[in-house]
């Protein structure tokens, strides 16, 4: 690989000050519009593991970051091995619900985001728990558009906090950006332009 | 008992307890007990007491599996009517022997609903159970008509608005105790 380092978490979350809404690729032939946009960082949420590559490259020229969602994409086990191989392939950042996979992550050298999914008002206690045992660089909570709903049952997270999951208006982003998210993660194209100030 | 083809009624309310201090809904709302995240002799005893038979939340009883032999006896020795579970297979078995089985379909993104959807049982006597609840207002018209009725909204609906939200879309919620008791306050 070349010698590009992904970025430090404060220059992730920095991206995110102008222009908060990533780019969640599920179909590769949304990647162009995604390009286009403002969005600082594509979230990759499926496709083939083994075969990033050219779409690796191809975000980068564009000066973007790129974010792997490993239990998500296809060829790759969600294992120390998998964490490995994504981050030579050159990925900024690795997103998984596995928490004991976080410290395999930043060592292999990308930024290590904790997904948690939410359904249910204890699982808040159990996240927390998990946050302090696996110190994720950034946790993405989803559903993303209840978080305004839930924001103050949360004890205050000394991570960065991401939102994704039916937000598909600039007022869903607006709100989840309102109660402490530092960004959206977002398939909805309109929101891909959203100003950050 | 052979399958009764008896519709099951399914309160507007379900309020989500452990079942240990063998309380009753509140009164004055359409409202029934889900036994959740307690254990199986808590379950008989509370089945056996109780004159209506408490809905179960299958995938978090302690001691009790989720295969035909469980399902048969929720619904044949306890004569539980509602049983809410994320596996296909035990939904199925027990809309077979007459119950009402509620099929959790997971909405944590649009993709990932599309393909919880995907997993439904369908069939007669099997809705969905929607988790986490709180997103059902934040659903398409077009999300929204793919869920196989009755829908249960269930999970982070934590206050009175919260469930009267839900209930514009769903047939009924899964709330904690107070929720249901401001409700019951003002419904």
């Amino acid at each position: 690989m070349t010698s590009y380092a992904p970025p430090s978490v404060s220059e992730f979350v920095a991206r995110l000050a102008d222009a908060p809404c990533c780019a969640a690729i599920v179909d590769p032939v949304r990647l162009d519009a995604a390009l286009r946009s403002r969005a600082p960082g594509i979230f990759v949420l499926r496709g083939n593991g083994l075969d990033l590559n050219d779409l690796i490259e191809r975000v980068h020229d564009t000066g973007k970051l790129v974010a792997v969602h490993l239990d998500l994409v296809e060829g790759v086990r969600a294992d120390h091995w998998g964490v490995a191989w994504l981050a030579r392939a050159g990925v900024d950042a690795i997103i998984t619900s596995h928490g004991q996979l976080m410290s395999v992550i930043r060592k292999e050298g990308a930024l290590a985001i904790h997904r948690l999914l939410l359904s249910r008002r204890e699982h808040l206690d159990t996240a927390v728990n998990a946050f302090s045992r696996w110190r994720p660089d950034i946790v993405e909570i989803l559903p993303g558009v209840v978080l305004p709903s839930v924001a103050t049952l949360l004890p205050p997270l000394e991570v960065p906090l991401l939102a994704g999951g039916f937000i598909r208006t600039p007022l869903d982003a607006r709100a989840v950006l309102g109660v402490g998210a530092v960004g959206v993660t977002t398939s909805s194209q309109a929101l891909w332009d959203l100003d950050g100030r | 008992m052979a399958a009764s083809r008896t519709p099951i009624r399914l309160p507007r309310v379900l309020v989500a307890e452990s079942g240990h201090d063998g309380s009753r809904p509140p009164p004055g709302l359409d409202a029934g007990i889900l036994l959740r995240s307690t254990d199986l002799a808590t379950v008989i005893e509370r089945a056996l007491a109780d004159s209506n038979p408490p809905a179960v939340d299958l995938d978090t009883i302690r001691g009790l599996d989720a295969d035909d032999a469980a399902v048969a006896f929720l619904r044949r020795r306890l004569s539980i009517e509602i049983l809410l579970t994320r596996r296909p297979k035990a939904a199925s078995a027990f809309a077979a022997l007459g119950g009402l089985a509620l099929h959790n379909v997971f909405a944590f993104d649009s993709t990932g609903l599309r393909r919880s959807i995907a997993s439904h049982p369908r069939g007669a006597r099997v809705g969905t159970v929607i988790s986490p609840g709180l997103v059902l207002s934040h659903m398409l018209p077009s999300e929204l008509a793919l869920l196989v009725r009755p829908v249960v909204a269930y999970g982070l609906i934590n206050t009175v608005a919260d469930a009267r939200a839900c209930l514009e879309h769903a047939a009924a919620v899964v709330v904690r105790r107070s929720v249901a008791e401001d409700l019951a306050g003002g419904m």
